[in-house]
């Protein structure tokens, strides 16, 4: 399992199928809440993760495509597109430091 | 990348590899949507049957669906596969089939466009370090202008025809299918897949290429409203708020905001995933949709993207909206009843909720599993 300290991410990709719908309104939604973090919020086609993305959240059902994509990076997989804990663990964790695990 | 990913023979490793294929066919469509739907609007307006017809602006629809959307299908195409010189050749070659056949060739870009952009990949790759200096301007060029005049010309003599014969043949069975009433019997299939996140690689990557076909003959076509009907996700959506499990009741009304309005349909496949035995509901209502769409003759003029009732009610061709709308509303209904039945109608909440919680439980277990397995598979993840 790869694991990332929060203080190192620099780009956070939300990723789905196409890279049009839902990742760009995930994306939207995780932008605002980081807001103020030097961070920086991409969505992409699940095919297209960049390389330098230290963070990758995308729906479980496309998290073995994500690893695939870019081996050795952190994927946090979701299960629901509103309020799913496990995107919540993962803003929380940029906002307040501590590690993240995917 | 790829080629350090071996898909596991069952389960999500297989499930991955039909995703990325049909990524692939979607990824050539689905950054084109807005010129088919423009395409679609100057249709419903300006064709003799249309709401203002004129036939000055009516000669816009056959150049466009003829050569536009191929040749924006071929240039997206090559550009997946080997950036701007891969469209650029793509195009050229897509160039090829569209001349060389009478139907829209959405097929032909779909295999043309990569196609040609796969061999100037590897005719670069390979005379890439042998070009003198001050002439890579002049080599590129015309590595990419000779090639791409060969594949247009072996384009239009022959897989052109080829290709008209077989777009043609999916046409006559998707006609009988819909002529011996079976074309609900998709549901069964398409619903599940959605599920699967499936949706737009049957979407874009099948229906939407057929239907544009049917719709540059009728002005209308049913294959648009097989996977693209919000209903049935509506439905389901709503018997959670009535009857789910009730920590997850306060997600509902943005889902079901995002889900119809907005026509994002990835949102309600979690809230299936968690209960899949909701998916025979979403099958119902599918099936109960395509149903009413087929009886009531409706169709749409253009891909429905995103899969929103503002998307349908737009794309209606005129006097088309009783049909449309009645399988929508006929979906979501049928949809929620059946739901609404499988969740027990909130009875037995108690039980539900202690069972939800070990759902849960287990899909974590489940999807940690799977993580270690991925490891296996990616030996470079750890």
């Amino acid at each position: 399992m790869a694991t990332i300290a929060a203080a190192d991410v620099r780009k956070l990709v939300v990723a789905c199928d196409a890279g049009m719908g839902s990742s760009v309104m995930l994306a939207s939604s995780v932008r605002k809440q980081l807001k103020g973090t030097p961070i920086e919020v991409e969505h992409t086609p699940v095919d297209h993760i960049p390389h330098d993305a230290d963070v990758i959240i995308c729906h479980a059902g496309l998290a073995d495509r994500a690893r695939s994509v870019v081996p050795g990076r952190v994927v946090v997989p979701f299960q629901l597109f509103i309020g799913d804990p496990a995107v919540t663990r993962v803003v929380n964790a940029l906002k307040t430091g501590g590690t993240i695990d995917g | 990348m790829a080629t350090t990913y071996i898909p596991t023979v069952q389960g999500t490793g297989v499930k991955a590899t039909i995703q990325r294929i049909g990524g692939h066919l979607a990824g050539m469509v689905m950054p084109n949507i807005g010129a088919f739907i423009a395409w679609g609007l100057i249709t419903a307006l300006f064709i003799p049957d249309g709401w203002i017809p004129n036939e000055k602006y009516a000669a816009l629809v056959g150049p466009i669906i003829t050569y536009l959307l191929p040749i924006l299908i071929g240039y997206t195409g090559g550009r997946l596969v080997h950036g701007q010189r891969g469209a650029v050749i793509g195009a050229v070659a897509t160039m090829g089939v569209v001349v060389g056949s009478d139907v829209p060739m959405f097929l032909g870009a779909m295999i043309m466009g990569p196609l040609a952009a796969f061999l100037l990949k590897q005719i670069d790759d390979r005379i890439q370090d042998r070009i003198r200096e001050g002439f890579e301007m002049l080599v590129d060029n015309f590595t990419l202008g000779i090639l791409g005049a060969a594949l247009a010309v072996f384009g239009v003599w022959g897989v052109g025809p080829v290709i008209d014969n077989v777009t043609n043949w999916f046409g006559d069975r998707v006609e009988n299918l819909v002529d011996n009433h079976v074309i609900p019997l998709a549901s069964i299939i398409i619903e599940p897949a959605k599920i699967l996140f499936l949706n737009n690689a049957i979407n874009h990557g099948v229906l939407g290429p057929l239907g544009a076909a049917e719709a540059a003959d009728k002005g209308k076509s049913i294959l648009f409203m097989l996977e693209t009907n919000p209903g049935p996700g509506l439905g389901i959506l709503l018997a959670y708020f009535l009857f789910g499990p009730k920590s997850l009741r306060p997600t509902v009304p943005a889902a079901i905001i995002i889900q119809f309005l907005g026509g994002i349909h990835e949102i309600y496949f979690p809230y299936v995933l968690m209960k899949p035995r909701l998916i025979l509901a979403a099958i119902a209502g599918g099936m109960s949709g395509v149903a009413v769409f087929e009886v009531t003759g409706a169709g749409l003029v253009a891909t429905p993207s995103p899969g929103s009732i503002f998307a349908y009610l737009a794309e209606t061709p005129k006097g088309g909206y009783f049909g449309v709308l009645a399988g929508v509303i006929i979906s979501c209904a049928v949809s929620m009843a059946v739901a609404s039945a499988l969740l027990g109608f909130g009875r037995s909440e108690q039980e539900e909720e202690e069972a939800s919680d070990e759902e849960l439980a287990e899909a974590q277990e489940r999807s940690r599993q799977q993580k270690a397995e991925s490891k296996l598979d990616a030996p470079a993840a750890s």
